[in-house]
């Protein structure tokens, strides 16, 4: 019997009982969509909570802290060790953050900025690894620069009553900074870098903690360094009475050390990887990944908890689905028989109710999979808008109570498909088993 | 084409543990040749539909051994049975057994479906046998709106879809007005003689067992007599 036949059969049979057959779908695409509906909070919660809160590059990034040895300068990481960090499998970028290493003396339009030092990042590992900016863009030139969020919050304006003018409204401005070092006669030598403001940094998330660092590029630090003759534009301290032997930074001949590494994954699943390969190669490191692990378990169980309560839910589906199956049988006990009795084989009977029951799961599924898209549209819409209304909080931008990726789908449809196979097996079963003899005397 | 040897059949009635079994057949023995046309005459509870039942398959026999066409058909699976009553078997009941929900077409291709022919084929046979039979006009039509005459042509051109070599007939003009039963009778006659297929009739109707080359007589479960067109003939006697 060709299947397309059996279609036309299991076609022929449905609309025989339009209601009843309406119902078992209606039951089953309340079941799957209950259950999508369900794990999809579960879904959503994690994605907000885990993937906004937390933020993209904490995710992906990997401090590295050093590397195991007893010597201490071995321990330090030096262009060697990028290289290396660099070169591993989905490592997106390696960044750094070094101190320039004397005082920032700087100003805006005549007004001298009250900042916590220079810092001299690379801006191409920056741009990809996402450089959080609150406005402005990432340098492109040597002369560029990006200010912290807190650069105007003076000594005089740090209270909580007021708030500092916006750092933003320095963008293209010209900031002046002025470098130092001693020369061997002990003279002061100075030199003011003129350099432009393109970008804000990102507000820090603690309130407390300011930014008021000036973020500079390498062409920068280049010639900051030039003008020192040491590295990180370390200022010399020259021998005096307290002081004998007094202080000789390392020159630029020397290797340099980079503080504040971070290698970042090219995605929160190859963090752990990477992580593993770095631990091995002897370097101390730590990442936020680890500590998601726990907080991915919680939501995994929660999801898990979740869908067996939507599977019961198309479990109790299934009892319509088995019911309706073996009224179905019942009914067509004779036509049944009938066929039997010409030479239509048991597997083609089972075939023909088996695909009947699977077309009222494959139609609950996709209408309880429709409902569910338009659930989860209407409760992320509704409900941070009743959260407003009601109880006074706001609820992040973006914050999604519920989202239903394409595999959510697809497990819950692949659910109620088998559970209405399930359902229909043994009616299936029953339908092959039909007496010859009882349905053509009509004694069923 | 069918032969029985020694078969005994046994029906067991009544509640479980408390069954009481009836013994149905006694050792028959029957021989039907290739484009033979046997009748199977007899009273109520003779046996008759039993003895056609063990020859569909419908029931399996107490012991013995059926062969149809040549193959030894009593320990064949339901499976096997299926696919072997599709190859070599067609039937017609005196109630005709059509499907209420199906036309009077689909109710005819029902064999052809079920072998997996291809629907234009279908059609083609479909249209051929019910214009044979006379009821090609009524091809759409549910078998509610037809009459029985009309419904046992449909299931005449039912049974000979696939040209089977043997058709097993109960009471086949049982529910028909005597035009009918003689058109019947005259379309299983020109059957038999073109194209050889072998009738086995289950009739009480002298006029169907007129038709036959030979009549089998049962009683009480017991093969009596053959009565073949030249006389009587004794066939077996207990």
């Amino acid at each position: 019997m060709k299947l397309t036949d059996q279609f036309r059969f299991v076609r022929q049979n449905m609309k025989k009982n339009k209601t009843r057959l309406f119902m078992t779908v209606l039951a089953t695409a309340m079941g799957c969509s209950f259950l999508i509906v369900l794990a999809s909070v579960g879904f959503g919660l994690q994605k907000s909570i885990v993937d906004k809160v937390v933020g993209d590059r904490m995710v992906t990034a990997i401090d590295i802290y050093g590397i195991e040895s007893s010597n201490e300068v071995d321990r330090q990481i030096g262009p060697k060790n990028m290289e290396y960090l660099r070169s591993i499998d989905h490592v997106k970028a390696v960044t750094y953050r070094n101190y320039v290493q004397q005082p920032l003396i700087a100003s805006v339009e005549g007004t001298e900025i009250a900042s916590n030092g220079a810092i001299n990042v690379d801006f191409d590992a920056e741009t990809k690894a996402g450089f959080g900016l609150s406005s402005g863009r990432l340098p492109q030139k040597g002369n560029e620069v990006v200010v912290g969020y807190n650069i105007r919050q003076s000594g005089d304006n740090n209270n909580p009553g007021t708030e500092p003018p916006a750092a933003k409204d320095w963008l293209g401005q010209t900031m002046n900074v002025e470098i130092h070092q001693f020369a061997d006669d002990g003279t002061e030598m100075k030199k003011t870098i003129p350099v432009t403001i393109v970008g804000i940094a990102q507000k820090l998330s603690r309130e407390w903690k300011t930014d008021t660092k000036v973020y500079i590029g390498n062409e920068m630090l280049s010639e900051i360094e030039n003008f020192t003759g040491t590295l990180w534009g370390a200022i010399r301290i020259l021998p005096d009475k307290a002081n004998p032997e007094g202080y000789e930074p390392p020159g630029l001949q020397e290797p340099r050390q980079y503080n504040e590494v971070q290698v970042i994954a090219d995605g929160a699943n190859r963090v752990k990887a990477i992580a593993e390969e770095i631990r091995l190669q002897g370097y101390i490191s730590h990442s936020i990944a680890d500590e998601l692990e726990q907080v991915n378990l919680v939501f995994l169980i929660m999801k898990i908890g979740l869908g067996f309560v939507g599977t019961i839910a198309v479990l109790i589906a299934s009892i319509g689905i088995f019911n309706t199956m073996t009224m179905a049988v019942t009914e067509r006990a004779q036509d049944i028989g009938i066929m039997k009795a010409i030479g239509a084989h048991p597997s083609a009977i089972r075939r023909i109710f088996l695909l009947e029951s699977s077309m009222i799961g494959l139609l609950g599924a996709i209408i309880g999979t429709v409902v569910a898209y338009l659930i989860s549209i209407v409760v992320n819409f509704g409900l941070p808008l009743i959260i407003e209304g009601f109880m006074d909080e706001k609820v992040p931008a973006d914050f999604r109570f519920s989202w239903i990726p394409p595999y959510l789908a697809l497990i819950a449809c692949l659910i109620s498909l088998g559970v209405a196979l399930l359902s229909g097996s043994r009616p299936a079963k029953r339908a092959t088993r039909i007496d010859v003899l009882r349905a053509l005397r009509r004694d069923l | 084409m069918i032969e029985m040897i020694q078969v005994n059949h046994q029906f067991a009635i009544g509640k479980k543990g408390k069954e009481r079994v009836v013994p149905v057949l006694h050792n028959i023995d029957l021989h039907v040749k290739q484009g033979e046309i046997v009748a199977i005459i007899g009273r109520s509870g003779s046996g008759k539909s039993t003895l056609l039942n063990l020859m569909s398959g419908y029931i399996r026999p107490t012991s013995g051994t059926i062969r149809l066409a040549g193959q030894v058909v009593t320990g064949l699976s339901e499976g096997d049975w299926a696919n072997f009553r599709l190859a070599h078997l067609g039937f017609m009941f005196q109630s005709f057994q059509l499907i209420p929900s199906m036309t009077a077409f689909e109710n005819a291709e029902l064999p052809l479906v079920l072998k997996g022919v291809s629907a234009d084929k279908r059609k083609k046979r479909t249209m051929e046998l019910l214009e044979q039979v006379g009821i090609a006009d009524y091809a759409g039509h549910y078998p509610g709106e037809l009459s029985g005459g009309q419904q046992q042509r449909v299931s005449v051109a039912r049974s000979l879809m696939l040209n089977p070599p043997i058709v097993l007939a109960d009471e086949p003009t049982g529910s028909l007005d005597s035009d009918n039963e003689r058109q019947l009778l005259a379309l299983i006659q020109h059957l038999n003689q073109d194209r050889g297929t072998t009738f086995v009739l289950i009739t009480h109707d002298d006029q169907v067992a007129s038709i036959a080359n030979r009549t089998i007589s049962l009683k009480d479960g017991h093969l009596l007599n053959a009565y073949g067109k030249g006389g009587t003939t004794t066939y077996e006697t207990h």
